[in-house]
């Protein structure tokens, strides 16, 4: 077992302890964050969300939200002090268990209230710019970046040659996840709207989210890259890196509630294309959303939606790209375990 | 702009086909133009592909669009057909249904007219000789 310093295990309490604070804060304010017109993951008149059934249900959720993270947090403190810091990875995991609960609860309070949405779809025939941002030079970079990296290490012999294949591939693999997402949201993403300045919103926040995503990609490169050029450093750098990463990821956050989803948030109760009386929602109809939060609907040849609670996109599950990219970016942390498991078993069996 | 209504009974590959034929009729894509893949016009309707697919296969049938693997559908230079015998009684019945819709909504002969006229010629610009 690796012994720890106290000042290394209060940077990873406070670390985790400061990911479940934030995850508290994102979940608080998600409800009003989502379309006017879906409520919960759940398609409602447009207006329900500000009329007091509505305000009711969120006041709830609110309240539940709080006495379930302050329960999480003492747990949590309470976990690290009997157990040791080993537990303490466990404590965002049991509060996203708790949200889920909480959220789940807020729906099923919606649901008597849903309504039909819209079952007019509206395409644009014309060609249309993508939106990668930098275009695939961008997105090559993270690529070229980790080659040339372990090009360098390969020629100066800093480290193991086993190593540093098992780490390159593992970063390969999450970077060509991550890419795949990157092209899914410029061609299997649907717009919610043809035309007009909702689509201009709406194209806005997809750049927004994709800048997002090539950002993660150099990110992992740069620290993946820093990590094996400097392997004597690994612990210090990866303790320095974790409130990197928390910045980020609130700048992220606070960057896309600013643009809400598909700019919703910023939009004017006049919509182009359908009439106002009639939700748009996010076209996909309630019933193919498991548990409001998984999408699965075979007739849907989008892959990727929008949330339908929460800021950003989903996977729709019913389709086999999907799961190539869950592979690929769940593969992509296991590539070290599975490598250190045939090393250990080949040892054994010498 | 192609636009459907899910909750029609009209089936959806048959208003997508009525929808592209009306863009193609009125000359909004020139011969050697391609239309939006398969694949791109399944995801904007949120329909499953083979949907999209069956629509451009009846477009392809009539002589509209030349549909290439890999290269999707390209809009063709397409002959006037001539009008056989049994032509406008396959545009009268439809049409009567329409009109007797119209009037029980409500519309007046004159308007329902009007508006037929309007329409026809904002289309004739690809078909008149």
């Amino acid at each position: 077992m690796i012994h720890q310093s106290i000042e290394t295990q209060v940077i990873i309490a406070a670390t985790i302890g400061g990911i479940v604070i934030l995850n508290a804060a994102i979940l608080w304010f998600m409800p009003r964050l989502t379309r006017p017109d879906l409520y919960f993951a759940v398609t409602v008149p447009p207006g329900f969300p500000d009329e007091p059934e509505g305000k009711l249900i969120l006041g709830r959720y609110r309240r539940e939200l709080l006495l379930g993270s302050v329960l999480v947090l003492i747990v949590f403190v309470v976990g690290i002090i009997l157990l040791g810091i080993r537990v303490a990875p466990a404590g965002s995991m049991i509060q996203a268990v708790a949200g889920f609960i909480v959220f789940y609860r807020a729906r099923t309070r919606v649901l008597p209230h849903a309504v039909q949405p819209t079952m007019i779809r509206e395409a644009e025939l014309h060609p249309y710019n993508r939106i990668i941002p930098g275009g695939w030079i961008a997105a090559s970079g993270p690529f070229v970046l980790s080659a040339f990296c372990a090009a360098y290490v390969w020629i100066h012999g800093s480290s193991p040659a086993r190593g540093l294949i098992v780490y390159f591939l593992s970063v390969t693999v999450s970077l060509a996840g991550l890419t795949l997402l990157l092209y899914g949201l410029a061609h299997w993403v649907r717009p919610m709207y043809s035309g007009g300045p909702e689509r201009a919103r709406e194209m806005q926040f997809r750049r927004t989210v994709a800048t997002v995503i090539l950002g993660a990609e150099y990110y992992i490169t740069i620290q993946a890259s820093w990590l094996v050029l400097t392997p004597r450093h690994q612990g210090l750098i990866s303790l320095g890196l974790l409130p990197l990463a928390l910045i980020f990821a609130l700048v992220v956050v606070i960057a896309l509630a600013r643009l809400g989803q598909g700019g919703s948030r910023l939009a004017t109760p006049q919509r182009s294309s359908t009439a106002s009386s009639v939700p748009v929602g996010d076209r996909t109809p309630d019933r193919y959303w498991k548990l409001g939060v998984f999408y699965f609907n075979p007739d849907d040849s989008a892959i990727v939606v929008e949330k339908r609670f929460g800021l950003g996109y989903s996977l729709n599950f019913a389709r086999p790209t999907t799961w190539f990219i869950m592979a690929l970016l769940l593969l992509a942390p296991l590539v070290p375990i599975l490598a250190h498991l045939t090393q250990f078993l080949a040892k054994r069996g010498a | 702009m192609l636009r459907i209504d899910l909750a029609s009974r009209v089936p959806v590959y048959e208003q997508i086909a009525n929808g592209l034929r009306a863009e193609l009729v009125s000359g909004k894509f020139s011969p050697g133009e391609k239309l939006p893949t398969v694949r791109t016009l399944a995801i904007n309707l949120g329909v499953h592909h083979n949907t999209v697919a069956e629509a451009y296969r009846q477009l392809a049938n009539e002589g509209w669009l030349e549909l290439k693997r890999h290269h999707g559908a390209i809009v063709r230079e397409r002959d006037q057909p001539e009008a056989g015998p049994d032509t406008m009684e396959r545009f009268t019945r439809p049409l009567r249904e329409l009109v007797a819709k119209g009037l029980a909504d409500g519309l007046s002969p004159s308007s329902l007219a009007r508006e037929m006229i309007e329409t026809a010629r904002g289309l004739e610009g690809r078909t008149s000789p």
